[in-house]
């Protein structure tokens, strides 16, 4: 159905666009149900005919794939998924609470001052590459390398100017009158945060969990370079597929990646469902 | 002006502003600002946009601090408490309505917050809105609310407890002309009928005039006058306020006193209008130039060929009873307020005389300083 703004060359990009998009992920959903001999097949096998749950079994039973004579899988996924979901939930949790109070510090008492906002910012100036080196340092200095509480606590760290600035922008948008209107009705200034603010930005607050969730859940380098046995996580199990015996398990790689996928479209889905506009549409006068 | 201005009839106040201050980034947005607002009346803080109105009711409110100065509530000073023990009503000059609450939940959240029982909120909610006819409103949203509808519910809210005070920030700014004269006869109303005590801002003179008790003048974040309305316009303490009071502006003339044998007269331009008393009380000391206020009310066409003052007619435009001309002299423009029905038979361009009045009404100015010298 082309509705009047849908013109045909809109369209032709569009469509590029998707295919560009969708392409790889296409592939990886192929990938992960083919058998290891279709693998790296050539011609390329598009869509197998043989479709297997092989390589999601191997994901948790390393054995699992030997029956198509390929080893080598030496670690289970389970700890990965356990530690990416650990990692992820308690840091955006902590992400956005503390970005939460953040937020309402610079938007409505100018905590700080005009730079701190701007500070807090900073520490995404720099690729992450280059702050990991000394965080390793740091980290086995204090002995909070290769620990939970450390990547839970760079994670924060890393997310917090995202929590922070999206945040404000969600609490610039509530009059703050309506909060001065609670407290001269009889609330602290406190409670008037807690009891009309955050409900009125809760859309805002989910949309900013969704995505402070996207960005644990994918990050890699850090957990790559602070972790040696004790901590995993599923970007990182997703490097390990890669063997000496029997090259890389490109099956099992896209299956992980699949799984890995799942919590990523719902997360997005939500926060386009739940951006709605216009919460405080008639508080003030327009 | 840094005194604190008692005011005619003599009753108990209900706030003490003393010389407050308050800067903003520097900049001063309320410069030693006092004012006694007595209980159970009526107070306009009236003033041109920008010049301290909504920070003086934030800073009674307690919703900012002062730099300086006290404000005292029942002889108590409050310096130190939060807005919530202050026991004041404020409707912002947005509303500031609960976007996601009803209007019968937006009334009764101050009396919610208090943890009154459920039929004592729904019989005073419904009590309120029986007063202000918005009965059939209460289950709805602000979003599908008119600006009247909106206005009312704040209303409610803020009248839903009987506080120590009510800070009313503009608060019929946003309604059309009819509206806005309907309730702030209302308002009034209310305000007398239910002994509360009222401090508004607005920067509407008619609506100051038309309501206030007493009138705080607000000007450059100073109060350079705290009188009654009519005061305010027959005696206004400077040019500026003269001139914001009034609708035709008045008539500001450069002039000159020239004392004689019988009392003195004024000269402007060409012309010599012999002088009031109080003028010539005010000049008795000798020659002086200064600024002559003649509202236009107190103009009137005369004979061209013998008025005091020669003009042509350069512009009439009729507001029903009355009809305001704009007549050019030699020297300057001139404003009329005059009847309607007079003004039939002119046409732009002719020739006219004007005469003055009541000149027991002119102003006197300094024509540096812009203080009223009589």
């Amino acid at each position: 159905m082309l509705s009047k703004k849908l013109t045909i060359p809109t369209v032709l990009i569009m469509a590029v666009a998707l295919v560009m998009v969708m392409f790889p992920v296409f592939w990886i959903a192929m990938t992960a149900i083919k058998p290891p001999t279709d693998w790296n097949a050539s011609p390329a096998i598009w869509v197998p005919s043989e479709p297997t749950f092989i390589n999601f079994l191997t994901l948790f039973d390393t054995d699992a794939i030997r029956k198509y004579g390929v080893g080598g899988v030496s670690q289970s996924a389970t700890a990965a998924v356990f530690g990416s979901v650990f990692a992820s939930v308690i840091a955006t949790a902590l992400s956005v609470a503390i970005g939460l109070f953040s937020a309402i510090g610079i938007s409505r008492y100018g905590n700080g001052g005009k730079a701190t906002p701007l500070i807090i910012l900073s520490g995404r100036m720099f690729p992450p590459a280059a702050i990991a080196v000394p965080f390793v340092i740091i980290f086995s200095t204090i002995a909070m390398i290769d620990s939970y509480g450390g990547l839970i606590a760079i994670y924060v760290a890393v997310t917090l100017p995202f929590s922070t600035w999206m945040l404000k922008s969600f609490v610039d948008d509530v009059p703050r009158e309506i909060e001065e209107a609670a407290m001269l009705d009889g609330r602290s200034r406190l409670m008037a945060h807690f009891r009309v603010t955050i409900p009125l930005i809760r859309g805002g607050l989910f949309s900013t969990t969704m995505f402070i969730f996207i960005l644990n859940w994918s990050e890699f380098m850090f957990a790559l370079v602070l972790s040696y046995s004790n901590v995993n996580t599923i970007p990182v199990q997703l490097a390990k597929y890669v063997t000496a015996t029997a090259g890389t398990l490109y099956g099992v790689q896209a299956a992980l990646a699949v799984l890995a996928m799942v919590p990523l479209i719902l997360a997005g889905y939500g926060i386009q469902s739940h951006l709605a506009r216009g919460m405080t549409f008639g508080a003030v006068k327009q | 002006m840094n005194r604190t201005h008692s005011i005619g009839i003599k009753r108990p106040s209900a706030l003490v502003v003393e010389n407050l201050s308050k800067r903003f980034r520097g900049k001063p947005a309320l410069d030693g600002v006092s004012f006694e607002v007595p209980k159970a009346s009526l107070t306009v803080i009236l003033g041109p946009a920008g010049t301290g109105k909504t920070t003086t009711l934030r800073l009674i409110a307690g919703l900012d601090r002062p730099d300086s100065g006290r404000v005292l509530l029942f002889g108590e000073d409050v310096g130190r408490w939060e807005p919530k023990d202050r026991n004041i009503s404020m409707i912002f000059d947005n509303l500031a309505l609960y976007p996601n609450k009803t209007g019968f939940e937006n009334i009764a959240s101050p009396l919610i917050i208090r943890r009154e029982s459920k039929q004592e909120i729904e019989k005073k909610v419904e009590e309120m809105a029986g007063i202000l006819k918005i009965s059939h409103i209460l289950k709805r949203l602000p979003r599908t609310m008119s600006g009247g509808e909106r206005q009312r519910i704040a209303l409610g809210r803020a009248l839903i407890r009987s506080p120590n005070l009510f800070l009313l920030d503009e608060p019929l700014s946003s309604l059309d002309a009819k509206l806005r004269i309907e309730l702030r006869t209302e308002l009034k109303r209310l305000q007398r009928d239910l002994g509360y005590t009222f401090v508004l801002a607005t920067p509407d003179y008619t609506e100051a005039m038309a309501i206030a008790d007493t009138v705080v003048m607000l000007h450059q974040g100073r109060a350079v006058q705290v009188a009654e309305p009519q005061e305010l316009y027959d005696k206004p303490i400077d040019r500026e306020t003269a001139c914001f009071v009034g609708a035709p502006q008045i008539n500001l003339v450069d002039a000159s006193y020239e004392p004689n044998g019988n009392g003195g007269y004024i000269k402007v331009a060409e012309a010599r209008l012999p002088a009031p008393p109080h003028l010539q009380r005010a000049f008795s000391s000798g020659v002086r130039d200064f600024e002559l206020g003649i509202r236009p009310e107190h103009l009137r066409m005369g004979d061209p060929s013998r008025a005091q003052i020669r003009s042509r007619l350069v512009d009439i435009e009729p507001l029903g009873l009355k009809s305001v001309l704009t007549v050019q002299t030699s020297a300057v423009e001139l404003r009329l307020l005059v009847k309607s029905k007079e003004t039939r038979e002119f046409s732009i361009g002719q020739n006219m005389g004007i005469e003055t009045t009541d000149s027991s009404m002119f102003l006197a100015f300094d024509r540096t300083t812009g203080r009223r010298i009589a």
